[in-house]
């Protein structure tokens, strides 16, 4: 046999070598990233820490007639009224030029009360579809706020994603590894929503109430400067500059308020901190529904907000306003929460786990030797049934090879560990002994092999039964490796990479070294 | 060379009624133990924790059972059970597990572990655990009546593949065990596990020369070896991991030996009495 024909003969075989020194390669070829002495990553089942799965609070109407790019503050404004709820609970996503989508963040508020609202604002609400839940503009909002608030707040390696279950309920999954449960929560459980209020009296009848109004949110501003320390008479703050919709709100909601005359530096700042009613014109910052700061309307704000010689306040220019705090470390934590910005709607926690590493880790080689003991029953009864070293030792050894690959597959794509995943590799190992013994049987039939054609005629004879297995395993495990919460989706896409990594590479190969041992003879 | 250790049955003097008798009285036993069940408690298998909702705490102590009950005195609780060693676990239908983990960790005792789920997160767990598993065995009945093209070869895969889970859900309603996600991998692992042996013998009967029950035979020769391999396999996994207290591993070695005992009865009694129905006289016809 020339060199040529055996590597074209063996082909199987050198492309089993050419993936196990890849899979070596990726598992142990230090990259940087993992501990320990593999590449593998482990999930929070094998590493511990904690998942949390929710849903964001919330109800969507689609296709809303009658908004159009004028009116969506209007429209914001008046249905949160209607519903009795802040502005900031209602968002309006213009869809087309007159049509929108309209999302409130209550858990509380009805369909039909939903529907009453938008038609009491004027809105063509008979044709709209109607659902619970938030938007995909919501959803992805609210992944990136969370992400940054648990990378940010101290807490590192946290992931946040979403997942849809097989009844098109959408779920933001976090996933924080070594941390435990409170921790998590304390970080993403409040949204953090930061508003700018006016507090100011106002003619009801006879009497004069004081009228709460938030002004500014998180998405009002287009520029957040670093924190800055009490200076020249000034609190510590965080000076912002607003957007253009924005300034021009803030600037008729002060002019038509009174801000700008009766209510220069007429906050009551003692009355607004004890929660009194009555607080006189005041600008308050509140975190999460809490007041944290009640400023005062400066003489020279106040100047910048009334109209100018051209009819048009000087505000509308600089747009610069400074949110001020108590102390230093207030506006520090203000800019952070205002740049993470807020969630737009609470979470309703679904599905919580916490594993503490000590015992998650524990699992690690205690899995590994459950799988060995297992391993070493297939060798008993493999031995036992074929007495045969040169059948049973590759057998064995390409059982082992396909876990090998399997694993360099996991590390190379970055795939977590966890048990459902283990579970996957039980089933890969399982159905690949199987195919090996098929074409045992089939290769070493009626006595000898005399040619290689025969040996290739058999070969193909195991290849139809093996190939039909393996499609009818990857076609039942299909269903869960698409539509998942996650739990078994780890389980079904090892189970399927298996297979193929089985069919079309380690289990030829067998047959190609039975082939060389048995024809040596 | 090679040594057969798998005996030789001897399918001549028996009917196909005969063959066929066993299996089928086992599904139909299996089918009235799960029907009972559900007239009583209205699903077929009882649901675990993952697909109902509730809290589940683990946590290690050195104390009682006693003493540990009086901890948890006076807070809404539905069982605490000693696991293995020191080791704890508290079930609650509440999703709120503050109060519990509070009181706990006062008493000293180690939280190693804290699952929640909502009752309505569980329902969505059931619906996709019961979507998987339809989809799942329609498309391996399709994928199978597109490889036989017959309808009594066909069948036979599928008969025997539908009584290899309905089997092991029967017995775990015997032995009081819960749906878990891990059993629901286990029943899917088990289609695929079922239809490896029945497209063998099929394939060996229906594709080859020689006659049926020399090619039964063969058929069966490495059949039997393959799931026998699985079943040990598996009994060892199951034990191995019971005993180190590794969660989800022992459920699905249970279910996988109890689903491949169950198999090895199918294909070799019922799937077999089929095909040999088929060659001698479905097809003569």
């Amino acid at each position: 046999m020339s060199p040529d024909l055996n590597l074209r003969e063996n082909w199987r075989i050198s492309l089993l070598v050419l993936l196990l020194v890849t899979s070596g390669v990726l598992l142990f070829v230090p990259s940087g990233e993992a501990e320990g002495p593999t590449n593998l990553q482990y999930g929070l089942e094998l590493d511990g820490g904690t998942r949390l799965r929710a849903e964001l609070v919330g109800m969507t109407a689609e296709g809303v007639g009658g908004v159009t790019a004028d009116n969506v503050g209007d429209v914001e404004q008046g249905v949160a009224a209607e519903l009795g709820l802040d502005q900031i609970d209602v968002t309006v996503r213009r869809t087309t030029q007159s049509t929108a989508t309209v999302e409130v963040f209550d858990g509380n508020v009805t369909e039909s009360e939903f529907v009453a609202a938008l038609q009491a604002v004027g809105l063509d609400a008979a044709g709209e579809d109607l659902r619970s839940g938030v938007t995909g503009e919501t959803r992805d909002v609210a992944t990136d706020v969370l992400e940054r608030r648990i990378n940010q707040g101290g807490l590192t390696g946290g992931t946040v994603s979403t997942v849809t279950s097989g009844g098109g309920d959408v779920f933001v999954v976090a996933e924080v590894p070594g941390a435990n449960r409170s921790e998590v929560l304390q970080l993403i459980g409040e949204p953090g929503r930061i508003q700018i209020v006016a507090a100011y009296p106002t003619e009801v009848g006879n009497e004069t109430v004081t009228r709460r109004t938030p002004l500014l949110t998180q998405g009002d501003f287009a520029g957040i400067r670093p924190a800055q320390q009490a200076s020249q008479g000034n609190p510590p703050r965080v000076p912002v500059t607003l957007t253009e919709p924005a300034a021009a709100n803030f600037t008729n909601a002060m002019q038509n308020f009174g801000f700008t005359g009766p209510g220069v530096n007429a906050c009551d700042q003692e009355a607004a901190y004890n929660g009194s009613e009555d607080v006189g014109y005041c600008l308050l910052t509140v975190v999460d529904g809490d007041v944290t700061y009640a400023a005062d309307m400066s003489a020279g704000l106040a100047g910048d907000l009334r109209p100018g010689p051209d009819g048009e306040a000087p505000f509308l220019q600089t747009r610069g306003f400074s949110m001020n705090t108590r102390t230093f470390s207030e506006a520090q934590n203000l800019k952070l929460n205002l740049e993470s910005g807020a969630l737009p709607t609470e979470l309703d926690i679904q599905s919580q786990l916490f594993l503490a590493p000590s015992l998650a880790q524990a699992f690690k080689p205690l899995a590994l030797l459950t799988g060995l003991a297992a391993w070493l029953t297939v060798t008993g009864v493999i031995f036992y049934r074929y007495r045969e070293p040169r059948v049973a030792i590759p057998m064995l050894g390409t059982a082992i090879a396909e876990v090998f690959i399997l694993l360099g597959f996991a590390a190379g794509v970055g795939l977590a560990l966890d048990l459902s995943h283990i579970a996957g590799f039980i089933a890969v190992i399982g159905t690949g002994v199987d195919d090996l013994v098929i074409i045992a049987d089939e290769v070493l039939q009626r006595g000898e092999i005399k040619t290689g054609r025969v040996f290739q005629n058999r070969f193909r004879k195991a290849f139809w039964v093996i190939g039909a297995a393996a499609a009818t395993t990857i076609i039942a495990m299909s269903p869960l490796a698409v539509l998942s919460l996650g739990d078994l989706q780890g389980f079904a896409i090892v189970t399927i990479v298996g297979v193929l990594i089985g069919v079309l590479i380690t289990r030829p190969a067998y047959g190609n070294i039975l082939r060389n041992l048995l024809l040596e003879e | 060379m090679v040594d057969v250790t798998v005996p030789d049955a001897d399918y001549e003097p028996y009917t196909n009624r005969q063959l066929a008798l066993v299996p089928v009285a086992v599904l139909v036993l299996a089918l009235v133990v799960i029907g009972g069940w559900y007239v009583m408690n209205g699903t077929p298998v009882e649901l675990g924790f993952d697909f109902t909702g509730g809290s589940e705490v683990r946590f290690t102590t050195g104390a009682s059972l006693e003493q540990v009950r009086a901890t948890f005195e006076g807070i809404p609780i539905e069982s605490i059970q000693p696991a293995s060693g020191d080791t704890f676990i508290l079930t609650t239908q509440a999703t709120d597990t503050a109060a519990i983990e509070e009181l706990a960790r006062g008493a000293g005792y180690e939280v190693e572990q804290v699952q929640s789920r909502s009752a309505t997160f569980g329902a969505s767990a059931q619906q996709e655990a019961l979507i998987g598993l339809v989809v799942a065995f329609l498309g391996m009945s399709v994928l199978v009546g597109l490889m036989f093209r017959t309808f009594i070869p066909s069948i036979a895969v599928v008969l025997s593949a539908f009584s290899d889970i309905v089997i092991p859900l029967a017995v775990m309603n015997l032995l009081g065990m819960e749906l878990t996600l891990g059993v629901v991998a286990a029943l899917l692992m088990l289609i695929g596990y079922s239809v490896d042996s029945d497209i063998l013998l099929n394939n060996h009967i229906l594709r080859r020369r020689g006659g049926f029950y020399e090619s039964a035979y063969r058929a069966r020769r490495t059949g039997v070896t393959m799931t026998l391999t699985s079943i040990s396999a598996m009994v060892v996994m199951g034990a191995v991991s019971a005993v180190l207290a590794i969660p989800l591993l022992p459920a699905i070695g249970l279910i996988l030996a109890v689903g491949l005992t169950a198999d090895l009865m199918n294909t070799y009694l019922l799937n077999m009495s089929l095909l040999r129905y088929y060659k001698y006289e479905g097809v003569a016809k």
